[in-house]
């Protein structure tokens, strides 16, 4: 009782920090979780009440019983939910099964930063070189931001298909086409940051242009492309969900969201929502792993 | 300040060079602007021979280019925002000429002067569609989402247990795509037009949570030490002191938030809608082939982003104080 404090916590070994870290979260889930019951419960209840007014052959008897067990609920239980997930996710290997689907939209979202990044590259090198450049396309740059891009999506899918590119290749482009905005604008900015104290440095060593940029320009610019990557990143996820959407696809987590929403399949749309949340949150982790690798000076 | 700013005077900066920046801008624009009203609507007429109109209008579109380099010289205001409205101009010029060489029907790309009658046709509906996204489910979505966002971040700000318990999952949350969201929701609620502004809202919300939180706690310890040895009550430091820093910190988030309100509104009517919304429309006309009124639809949108990009930015610089 008479230890201070601070000294316990300094001994404590890191992954019981860890742990007690993760204690709030827990609660809150745990609330979470009951909040989602009775609301649940709550949004079901009329819908329950009807069928079983209407006479429906249930295996219930109360409204309150039935909430949990419409076949097609307003916000599923847990169980419905389960049920779901193990429906919708076996045989892994099946192109009709939501992770086929997920591996699908996970490759043109890469595909599709992968042009947006080469892309926004290019564009920030022309930025940063030549101010006419940067007044004659920079406002139109940054209103084609404040437009919302999905809305091109579904045209520009008709336009590729129009010109032949089919496939996974214009889901990609329009991906890209959402994504390269944050890394043209990042990497004009990380660009320029370079320490001017560093740049005069250089001009001491006589370095020509190229060994400037090489050493100095683009490797402090490196930590700037990785901020703009983690917005791209989940930018490109929706250019290629969007994308699948409003073109004809036949794989994709797009096209499995198209056609449960047609079928009014609640259950399966919340699967694919998780599914979606947890490919979203695995590729901003896969980039913040890359930025760890790459620039692993900038760790706070 | 008072002096009046017309392109001659930008490009009299630099003297000697305006002569020249003056003809090729009228040889690129006026060149172009004939070659528009010389070629045929696609569709009607003879098909005329693209490759030589190609090349015509590229070398009209490079003299022109030159026209911009020239005017964006100088550090006038005119040299500032003349090459931007010069080069939309060049854009939609070259690309209506293109279109009309290459005589490409109007159900692939339309024209921009097609567009733009579009635009004036079809204009009760699409302005009936730009109040439903717009004002009834961007805007008002972006007004729960940010009071809500505000407020969970004013309680994790207060309680160090929410900040430990609730922001991980805002952090987790913001990487999920709306679109995976949207038709959760908009089964959940109804077509009408709520379950687009909740949805808009739950976008919203996260952003600017985030943002407010880390602009509360980013108040300088020397500043807060001053107060404290003021003998400042809470409130007087909450107000003085943390909301300032906080404020850049939370209009950037709005900043990014409301772009992303109109994308979601628009992405949550794909997935059913009572028959209104920019959204709607887009994807009705799609399948119609009608991509006039889709072009329309789109420029109707953008024009909805910038201007809610620069409320929130005209809010911002009356908001903040001068740095």
């Amino acid at each position: 009782m008479l230890e201070p404090g601070p000294a316990v916590t300094a001994t404590r070994p890191p992954w019981l920090a860890w742990l007690a870290g993760l204690g709030p979260m827990l609660i809150v889930a745990l609330i979470a979780a009951a909040l989602y019951w009775s609301l649940m419960l709550a949004a079901n209840l009329g819908p329950a009440a009807r069928t079983l007014a209407s006479g429906a052959e249930l295996d219930c008897r109360t409204a309150l019983a039935c909430a949990s067990q419409l076949r097609n609920p307003v916000v599923p239980a847990p169980a419905q939910l389960a049920q779901g997930f193990a429906r919708l996710s076996t045989p892994v290997t099946s192109p009709l099964a939501l992770p086929y689907n997920v591996g699908v939209t996970a490759g043109e979202t890469v595909l599709g930063l992968v042009l947006a990044t080469v892309t926004g590259l290019g564009l920030a090198l022309l930025l940063v070189a030549s101010r006419s450049f940067e007044r004659a396309t920079l406002p139109w740059l940054v209103a084609s931001q404040t437009v919302p891009v999905v809305a091109i999506a579904p045209m520009l899918a008709v336009l590729l298909g129009q010109y032949g590119v089919q496939g996974f290749l214009p889901k990609a482009i329009i991906a890209a086409y959402i994504a390269f905005f944050p890394i043209a604008i990042g990497m004009s900015r990380g660009l320029r940051s370079a320490d001017p104290l560093h740049l005069d440095l250089m001009r001491t060593y006589h370095a020509s242009g190229a060994q400037t940029f090489g050493l100095l320009r683009f490797p402090v610019s490196l930590p700037y492309l990785f901020t703009a990557l983690k917005v791209s990143v989940t930018a490109a996820l929706v250019g290629s969900i969007v994308a699948e959407i409003s073109t004809i696809s036949f794989s994709g987590l797009g096209k499995m969201l198209a056609e449960n929403s047609r079928a009014s399949d609640t259950v399966a749309l919340w699967v694919i929502m998780g599914y979606g949340a947890l490919l979203g949150v695995t590729l901003v982790a896969l980039v913040n792993a890359l930025e760890r690798w790459v620039t692993p000076w900038s760790r706070r | 300040m008072e002096q009046t700013v017309t392109p001659s005077r930008t490009v009299a900066a630099r003297p000697g060079a305006a002569l020249p920046t003056a003809a090729a801008l009228l040889v690129g624009v006026g060149g172009l602007l004939l070659v528009c009203l010389i070629l045929p609507v696609p569709g009607e007429g003879a098909a005329p021979e693209a490759r030589a109109w190609l090349a015509g209008i590229l070398a009209l579109l490079a003299v022109g280019a030159l026209g911009v380099r020239g005017a964006a010289q100088g550090m006038s205001r005119a040299a500032q925002v003349a090459p931007a409205l010069l080069t939309g101009l060049l854009a939609v010029l070259t690309a209506e000429g293109l279109l009309r060489a290459y005589a490409v029907p109007a159900g692939l790309i339309p024209t921009p002067t097609r567009v733009l009658a579009a635009l004036w046709n079809a204009r009760t509906v699409l302005l009936q569609d730009t109040y439903t996204t717009f004002v009834l489910e961007a805007l008002l979505g972006f007004l729960a989402g940010t009071v809500l966002g505000l407020a969970l971040a004013l309680l994790v700000v207060r309680f160090r247990f929410l900040e430990r318990g609730l922001l991980p999952y805002a952090a987790l949350f913001s990487s999920i795509p709306i679109v995976a969201l949207a038709p959760v929701i908009v089964k959940a609620i109804g077509l009408d037009w709520p379950s687009k502004t909740v949805v808009v809202a739950v976008t919203v919300l996260f952003p600017v949570m985030v943002g407010a939180v880390r602009g509360l706690q980013s108040a300088s310890p020397l500043h807060l030490d001053l107060m404290h040895t003021y003998a400042a009550a809470p409130t007087r430091t909450f107000l003085d002191v943390r909301v300032p820093t906080a404020l850049p910190f939370v209009f950037g988030a709005l900043k990014v938030a409301s772009s992303l309100a109109l994308i979601s509104a628009i992405v949550a009517e794909f997935f059913g809608t009572n028959g209104h919304g920019l959204g709607f429309r887009i994807q009705i006309e799609v399948g119609r082939f009608g991509l006039d009124v889709v072009w329309a639809a789109i420029v109707l949108a953008s024009m909805a982003g910038i201007a809610f990009f620069s409320l929130v930015s005209a809010a911002e610089t009356r908001l903040l104080p001068r740095r």
